[in-house]
């Protein structure tokens, strides 16, 4: 691996010049990039403190800063850290971060160090290659090898007579660029193509600065649009979005866990042989935190034992039920009235025993949302789905409109909020038309369209975009009084209260490049997987990877037999990326994309050396898997796995 | 950081021989990657019954898994008489170098934005002089914030505090007259003559 | 002759500008310049202005003292690195051309070859400083010259009334440690700007040449305010223009408008530098009208 770090200290003479006017200074050094990266201090703050001190200078203060040209990280690292009666900064790094620096602090800043003056770019794996971004590629003339770069003269129409023994006159040590070219030429049969060009001539003038301006002011503005980081995947929304929401056919056998909330599992309240019917409580809520689980099914309860589950794996319990096909309804499946009639108290009981949970993926208990004991001035009702490929969401909201703007009435009645705004990411345009002549008629509801931007459907993402609040750490979105629920999970209330129908059926979206036909199902909760992607046509086997949820949160499936939940918001099947982790080499692209404003490159480092505290410091418990880092990871690491591991053993340690 | 442009269709297309297999590099896409246009080619090229094989993929410019991704298509590419590869310069260059004797084509230009690789793109630049010059000048860089590169103070060309290269810039010289003044350092105006070494850093510049 | 000794023997100095064709013939030139300007002190021959490819400065200085003018070699730092300049700084020495001026000239961008590739290798300021290096007989790279170093007259310009005169005044300063002995400026319409400029300037000590125009029409005014550095026509003097278009196309308005310039500017500087841009028929006409 290549060394591409951009700076070195200057020499002492000119760092003592530089000192000469200033007495009492503060230093920042950068920890340097693009390197194979190690937690070791690098040595380059010390020798300078340690030159400035033996000059008789009082040094009031150094600090260490990761990626000091990220301006937004870097800006609340550097606040109030630059104590009283410092004249000036020194600081150590590549010309980006002492710029960074000197836009930031009030005093004098000073270059202790020189930017490596390099041709050319390198890639995000850092091997030899590198690009000037000419902006004129040549590689087409050339075989594929850069006459920019690699030329001492960036000659463009073949070598110069400098060469000898077939290296560069400039340098002896380097290949004469146009001796490669020519061989690589001659191998690939092109020599007479080559002949052929034309004189090649460069355009100076292509490099393009408004162009490039305008570029940037774009990019940053979607960077930080709404809250820091996230990320921009390929969205293939096209998959699926415009097939029809169809109900999918009944299955003959469903296979309903116990678990499908955050907290205790339910405990039986059926066993085989006997007989349920649709919307039947067959679990029990088993403390504060679990939710209660009704049939899907009417028909015979084959066994209650242990089976596979799509998010836990192996071994939870489950009931299994022989579906009559009759949809035999159970007698507690009654309507509960209008919203007007009920107490907050009734709606929280009716959504506690109708076993509603967040269906957006985290499947925590609804009713416990609903009872947040802090005033809420806003529901926000999350139509993001910010996941690439997922339209399940997407189709509630226009197949249900009317039901998703009831439910978010109802949660607002139900904590007291006088305000209530469903936010939908700016890729559905019919959605949001759809949802605003439905509000239309209610003062303190309103649709707001947002900028796609992953993970925007985040809790603590939405409610900064949206409220412009943070969530501190470890808090609830109920310390900066708001509650957040998923726009299915809005429907469901709307039917436990309109119809008193338990949550045992939801949309699943079936999509990805591994779908013949993917599409759009209300699917009964216990429907096997396998029985969905043979519907439509998957071909699951070698080289695929099945997740339920989203490509980006999804969790992985090993095995088909596991059944839909109540979180399945979608099954996606997709070509496996064939790729082996490497080191990292400290590109900062996951400081940059972390939504958090996490360094998850400390997080795999720390974890292989067991440094729990670091850990901590770094904030390991603050990460919520929206898997940004692991996405952008140009050395492929399993950031998210690592960062498993690693809040395992934190909270071991407690 | 490094985005790509793509080359016009036409320059593309009358280079590529009849069966190419198709390359796209989606690595810095977070920035910037002609995606729309890219499509609307590939498209093209699908048409005329001329694509073996394709990969959408991110970081080409690694080689170890450029390799692993590609094995899994080894047959297309063994069908195709070229590789057209939609990817910066280094992402160019390294597919070629994975390629035993077939040629590679690069379909986009590559422009460089400030910043480095892999950090969200800055409003100021460094040049990688190997001469920092930024204690002189306010922490403004004179390299990159003007258009001719100055290094002893502003020409004559700018105009209501504008470049004359681009109006849209401001004249880097008037931003670090300002700032010299504003941190209290209007003396480092009185240092000597700069004069730049193009071989500052030449040691380790490759 | 060095127009600097003319500074120092307190007279008041006039030159004028020409620019070389596009292309290889200079009878033209030569004989305008024999005309109409052989009654001033030395005559500048522009570098590639406006970053147009033309005839070359050094060869075009080369013909006028040929021609029995004195010429100003402009140099700038836009086609050329430290090499070429320096060769050409020597060459123009062996010429017997004795006055330079040094500018950073045009950014490429702005010119007929916008693809060109801008050197900028030194600048206005770096290239004042290699002239005197090469005057003390060594190179930039401190290589000693053989045999007697040059010696020229070195200037340099300003632009007294640009937006940015705290810049400019800067930039005239480090020019002036750099080693520049006599300024030309950009061309000026508002005195009492130049005046002021000037109560700012006057420490450093070293001789002005104002910068004249004679407007040719209320259209170039506005062109001029629009498009270039530095330059800015009042609106009394574009109405003066546009009252009477024959008049001013017959030059009599432009002629009287920079005249009334210079006497206003004349007792705060050193002397006046035309830039008769195709008008220097008009040049003798200007300076009578000027009382010099």
């Amino acid at each position: 691996m290549e060394n591409y770090t951009k700076y070195r200290l200057k020499s002492s003479e000119e760092l003592s010049q530089a000192l000469a006017g200033t007495d009492r200074i503060f230093v920042v050094s950068c920890n340097k990039c693009f390197k194979e990266f190690t937690v070791a201090e690098e040595p380059e703050c010390g020798e300078f403190t340690a030159l400035a001190e033996t000059q008789g200078k009082t040094v009031t203060g150094a600090v260490r800063v990761d990626f000091l040209c990220n301006k937004a990280q870097t800006l609340r690292k550097l606040q109030d850290a630059v104590p009283a009666g410092t004249e000036s900064v020194f600081v150590i790094s590549c010309g980006l971060g002492i710029q960074t620096v000197a836009g930031m602090v009030q005093h004098p800043v000073f270059a202790a160090a020189d930017t490596i003056s390099r041709r050319g770019q390198h890639g995000m794996a850092l091997t030899p290659k590198a690009c000037d971004a000419c902006a004129q590629c040549y590689l087409n003339v050339t075989g594929g090898i850069c006459p920019v770069v690699d030329c001492s003269k960036s000659l463009l129409n073949g070598q110069c007579g400098g060469a000898k023994d077939g290296k560069c006159e400039v340098d002896p040590a380097k290949d004469c660029a146009w001796e490669k070219i020519q061989r690589r030429l001659e191998k690939l049969g092109r020599l007479e193509e080559f002949r052929a060009q034309p004189v090649q001539l460069r355009d100076y003038a292509k490099v393009n600065s408004k162009l490039i301006s305008e570029y940037v002011r774009a990019v940053r503005e979607k960077r930080l649009d709404g809250f820091y980081g996230g990320v921009h995947p390929s969205e293939h929304k096209e998959l699926s979005e415009h097939a029809d929401l169809v109900r999918f056919p009944e299955p003959d056998v469903v296979v309903i866990p116990l678990s499908m909330h955050a907290g205790k599992p339910a405990d039986p309240l059926v066993k085989a042989g006997d007989r349920v019917r649709v919307g039947q409580k067959i679990g029990e809520q088993a403390g504060f935190i679990s939710a209660p689980v009704h049939a899907s099914v009417s028909g015979t309860v084959l066994a209650v034992e242990p089976r596979r589950h799509p998010v836990l794996g192996p071994g939870v319990l489950s009931v299994v039920i022989q579906n009559d096909k009759l949809g035999t309804l159970d007698e507690s499946v009654q309507p509960h009235g209008d919203i007007e009639a009920l107490s907050p108290e009734e709606i929280v009981g009716i959504v506690k025993d109708k076993g509603i949970v967040g269906m957006g993926g985290a499947s925590f208990p609804a009713y416990v949302k609903l009872q947040p004991g802090k005033p809420i001035d806003a529901v926000l009702l999350n139509g993001c789905e910010c996941e690439p490929m997922l339209t399940a969401d997407h189709k509630v909201l226009l197949h249900y409109a009317g039901d998703v703007v009831y439910g978010l009435r109802a949660i607002m009645k139900a904590v007291g909020a006088p305000r209530g705004v469903i936010v939908i990411e700016d890729n559905k345009p019919d959605a949001i038309a759809l949802l605003e002549e439905k509000t239309a008629s209610y003062e303190n509801i309103e649709v707001m369209a947002v900028r796609v931007k992953y993970p925007q459907g985040a809790e603590k993402m939405l409610i900064k975009r949206v409220l412009g609040r943070s969530v501190p750490s470890g808090g609830l979105p109920s310390d900066v009084g708001a509650v957040v629920s998923n726009v299915s999970s809005s429907k469901a209330i709307a039917d436990a209260i309109r119809t008193g129908m338990p949550l045992i059926e939801r949309v699943v979206c079936v999509t990805g490049d591994r779908v013949r036909t993917p599409g759009n199902y209300i699917v009964k909760v216990g429907t096997p997987f396998r029985q969905i992607l043979d519907f439509c046509g998957g071909a699951p086997g070698d080289g695929v990877t099945v997740k339920m949820g989203g490509p980006m949160m999804g969790t992985p499936q090993t095995e088909l037999d596991v059944p839909v939940v109540k979180a399945a918001n979608g099954i996606v099947a997709c070509e496996t990326d064939q790729t082996a982790a490497a080191e990292c080499i400290k590109c900062g692209r996951c400081a940059d994309v972390c939504p958090m404003e996490l360094s998850p490159l400390y997080f795999p480092k720390y974890v292989e050396a067991g440094n729990l505290q670091g850990l901590k410091e770094q904030n390991i418990m603050d990460c919520m898997e929206c898997r940004c880092c692991e996405y952008i990871c140009s050395s492929k690491i399993p950031l998210v796995t690592k960062i498993r591991e690693g809040k395992a053993a934190v909270r071991g340690m407690k | 950081m490094l985005i790509t442009k793509l080359k016009p269709k036409e320059d593309i297309l009358s280079l590529l021989p009849e069966k190419v297999f198709v390359l796209q590099c989606h690595g810095c896409k977070e920035v910037s990657f002609p995606e729309g246009e890219a499509e609307e080619l590939i498209r093209a090229l699908l048409d005329a019954g001329r694509v073996t094989g394709m990969l959408t993929t991110d970081y080409i410019c690694n080689p170890e898994n450029l390799s692993l991704r590609l094995e899994r298509r080894r047959a297309m590419l063994d069908e195709a008489e070229g590789v057209l590869a939609l990817s910066c310069g280094v992402g160019v260059q390294t597919v070629s170098g994975a390629m035993d004797g077939k040629s590679v084509y690069a379909g986009c230009d590559t422009v460089r934005l400030p910043g480095f690789q892999g950090v969200t793109p800055l409003e100021y630049d460094c040049g990688q002089c190997g001469e920092c010059y930024l204690s002189l000048t306010g922490g403004i860089c004179p390299i990159t914030a003007c258009s001719k590169s100055l290094v002893n103070g502003q020409c004559g060309g700018a105009k209501d505090g504008r470049c004359e290269v681009d109006p849209d810039m401001e004249c880097g010289w008037e931003r670090i007259l300002r700032r010299l003044e504003a941190v209290g350092r209007l003396d480092a105006l009185k240092c000597p003559t700069q004069i730049r070494n193009f071989a500052a850093g030449a040691d380790t510049s490759r | 002759m060095k127009i600097t000794e003319l500074f120092q023997r307190g007279e008041f100095v006039v030159s004028a500008e020409v620019g070389p064709p596009k292309g290889i013939h200079i009878d033209g030139l030569l004989e305008e310049a024999k005309a109409h300007l052989s009654g001033i002190t030395a005559v500048n021959v522009t570098d590639n202005q406006s970053s147009v490819m033309r005839l070359g400065s050094l060869a075009t200085c080369k013909a006028l003292l040929d021609a029995g003018l004195t010429p100003i070699y402009q140099l700038t730092c836009r086609d050329r690195n430290r090499i070429a300049l320096q060769s050409d700084i020597l060459s123009a020495a062996m010429f017997g051309i004795e006055n330079i001026l040094c500018l950073t000239g045009d950014h490429t961008r702005l010119g007929d070859h916008p693809g060109a590739k801008p050197v900028f290798d030194l600048d206005s300021v770096s290239l004042l400083h290699t002239v005197c290096r090469l005057e003390s007989g060594v190179d930039l790279g401190g290589n000693p010259l053989v045999g007697e170093p040059p010696k020229f007259a070195k200037g340099a310009v300003v632009s007294p009334c640009s937006d940015s005169v705290d810049a400019q005044l800067a930039k005239m300063e480090r020019k002036v440690l750099a080693g520049c002995e006599f300024f030309q400026t950009q061309a000026v319409f508002e005195p009492e700007k130049f005046i002021a400029f000037m109560e700012r300037a006057k420490q450093f000590g070293k001789p002005v040449q104002l910068g004249v125009i004679i407007p040719k029409g209320a259209a170039m005014c506005r062109y001029m305010n629009n498009n270039v550095a530095g330059v800015h026509v009042p609106d009394e003097m574009l109405n003066e223009l546009a009252a009477d278009k024959e008049r001013a196309k017959a030059g009599i308005t432009g002629v009287e408008i920079a005249a009334r310039v210079i006497r206003e500017c004349r007792p705060y500087c050193q002397g006046v530098h035309i830039m008769a841009l195709g008008w220097e028929s008009k040049v003798p006409a200007l300076l009578e009208q000027a009382g010099i």
